[in-house]
């Protein structure tokens, strides 16, 4: 589904990424593990053309998406929802996957209809449920509590219908019950969508709960990948992000 | 009536319609040519104020040369019935004058905008500065045509169309709030429009958009072309009711009353600039009448919003009495 070829990146001489390869399968759900630095959200930032690639190449199904404007990436079936939550403030939950739903089809361009009676609010309706957010439907966005901000931000996402879904650090600042709630909806969302999802987390046991591979990062290279078993067995991996075995 | 309760099209040309009625009566109940004088200044100071706030209160973009636009309108009606065209085109020569004032401040806006819309935040807000003292110095050099200092001379003719004759005053005032109320009406219908939502995704968070695949800079500039056209009708009604252009309304002072009206009236409340138009010419109209320090007393009423209601007007009434 998704497949990147020795993709680089160097900022003033620096490498962010070296020679990075990746393959997702379709339908699958991943995960991109590795420490603070390791260049997790620059490898989605590369992938979603938010900057550019020096090196290597980067393929959805059979189309080279290398440096492609982001706005054409995410027509061409990548979305993503971003580690630091990204939502529009002052308007509501409804209002909001709305908007993601109208950007999908262009329909933002519509100077003539009212938003308020736009059609696409079943559908809306539809993205809510799925992701939770029908008890907040009408909230303001900042109103919001912080696990249905990021909700939102993944409905945005949803949204899109992407083939592709990249999220940055999902549970990024909730506790720990919190934490497996959003964990949970994700498993659900990914069953019922089938989507091919690649995460970036932190908490190695959420890692090993839900991802069928890991790709493991450090200092801008993959050192390894494997199921979840494989690397927690992998020595360069205890080694260099689990904590010598203690884990 | 049922459509009164919702908040669509035919609700808002049903109140436009009664508003300019309701006007229209007010004319012969109150023949008083200075509040006549008011309403219409109102009326066209609030499109200029409202066309602003497209560009400050929905896209979250200060700028500061608007009038500049305002003085494009202006200045190309006033030349264009100054010219010998009017002869040709007889009694369609005004529509076609005020068409052509919004034309050319269009292709204004566009070529500004292009440009302007690159940057944010104070970049931004001077560069469009830096355009409307560009098209100030343009109006003075430009003496033969435009008058320089003086202004456009002599006046021009007001040939009747359709039956309106803007000679009369009675006429004049019923066209002026008749046009003010169209263009609100179809402004409004943008505002709610996924367009007009698209501004407010952009002013919300300006990074996301393009992680849903949406065009920025394009929708930017489309606000950018459609504040400018408006503004560049105000600026014609302005010329028409004043039967001239001036330099100064290519002055940076001129882009700070709408700014001021944004401040007064409100600025996410759709109708909250057309009430700091109301404001300002009220202040404007009582403050010179019984003082000389207009700007002293000006900048106190302002403070007061700013510090007291910390909000303009109308959107401090909706949150006190409606939204909460």
């Amino acid at each position: 589904m998704l497949k990147i070829h020795g993709i680089s990146k160097s900022f003033g001489g620096i490498n962010a990424t070296n020679n990075v390869s990746i393959e997702l399968k379709p339908n699958s759900i991943n995960a991109l593990i590795g420490p603070n630095g390791a260049g997790k959200t620059t490898i989605f930032n590369l992938i979603t053309g938010k900057i550019s690639v020096d090196k290597g190449k980067i393929f959805i199904g059979e189309n080279n998406i290398t440096n492609l404007k982001e706005t054409v990436i995410t027509h061409m079936g990548i979305a993503r929802a971003f580690q630091i939550t990204n939502i529009f403030p002052t308007l509501s939950v409804k209002e909001s996957i709305k908007m993601a739903l109208l950007a999908k089809t262009h329909g933002l361009n519509n100077m003539w209809d009212r938003f308020a009676s736009h059609s696409v609010n079943e559908e809306a309706d539809n993205i809510a449920k799925l992701a939770g957010l029908k008890k907040v439907y009408n909230t303001i966005s900042s109103e919001l509590s912080h696990g249905d901000q990021k909700l939102l931000d993944i409905a945005l996402a949803l949204a899109l219908k992407p083939q592709v879904l990249l999220l940055d650090e999902p549970t990024a600042g909730m506790g720990p019950e919190e934490r497996w709630e959003m964990i949970k909806r994700i498993k659900e969302l990914w069953q019922k969508t089938k989507m091919t999802v690649l995460f970036i987390e932190h908490d190695m046991d959420i890692v090993f709960d839900i991802a069928q591979t890991i790709f493991v990062l450090q200092q801008g290279a993959i050192i390894a990948k494997g199921s979840p078993k494989e690397i927690k067995q992998n020595q360069a991996v205890i080694k260099a992000y689990l904590g010598g075995g203690k884990k | 009536m049922g459509f009164l309760k919702q908040d669509n099209f035919k609700r808002d040309v049903f109140l436009g319609i009664v508003v300019w009625l309701f006007l229209l009566l007010f004319f012969f109940i109150v023949p008083s040519a200075g509040i006549h004088d008011i309403i219409q200044k109102v009326f066209i100071l609030g499109l200029f104020a409202m066309s602003l706030n497209i560009l400050i209160g929905y896209l979250g973009l200060i700028a500061f040369g608007h009038a500049a636009f305002f003085a494009a309108g202006a200045y190309t009606l006033g030349l264009f019935l100054q010219s010998n065209v009017v002869n040709i085109l007889g009694s369609l020569s005004i529509p076609i004058a005020i068409i052509s004032a919004i034309f050319v401040s269009t292709v204004l806006a566009a070529f500004i905008g292009a440009i302007c819309i690159r940057l944010k935040d104070i970049y931004f807000s001077f560069l469009t500065l830096a355009f409307q003292m560009l098209i100030y110095s343009i109006i003075l050099a430009l003496v033969n045509i435009t008058g320089g200092d003086q202004g456009l001379m002599g006046g021009f003719p007001k040939p009747p169309f359709l039956g309106i004759d803007l000679g009369k005053p009675f006429d004049f005032y019923a066209f002026t709030i008749f046009i003010s109320i169209i263009t609100i009406i179809l402004l409004r219908q943008l505002i709610e429009s996924p367009f007009g939502y698209g501004l407010r995704m952009i002013r919300d968070n300006p990074e996301r958009p393009a992680a849903l695949g949406f065009n920025n800079q394009r929708h930017k500039l489309i606000a950018f072309i459609i504040a400018g056209s408006i503004a560049g009708l105000a600026g014609s009604l302005q010329a028409l009711l004043d039967v001239g252009a001036y330099p100064e309304w290519a002055f940076w002072a001129k882009s700070a009353e709408p700014l001021f009206m944004i401040l007064l009236g409100g600025m996410h409340s759709f109708l909250g600039p057309i009430m700091g138009a109301f404001i300002f010419e009220m202040l404007n109209d009582f403050v010179t009448a019984n003082t000389r320090y207009y700007g002293l007393v000006l900048g106190l009423v302002i403070l007061s919003f700013v510090l007291g209601l910390r909000r303009g007007l109308l959107d401090w009434l909706l949150i006190k009495f409606y939204r909460k």
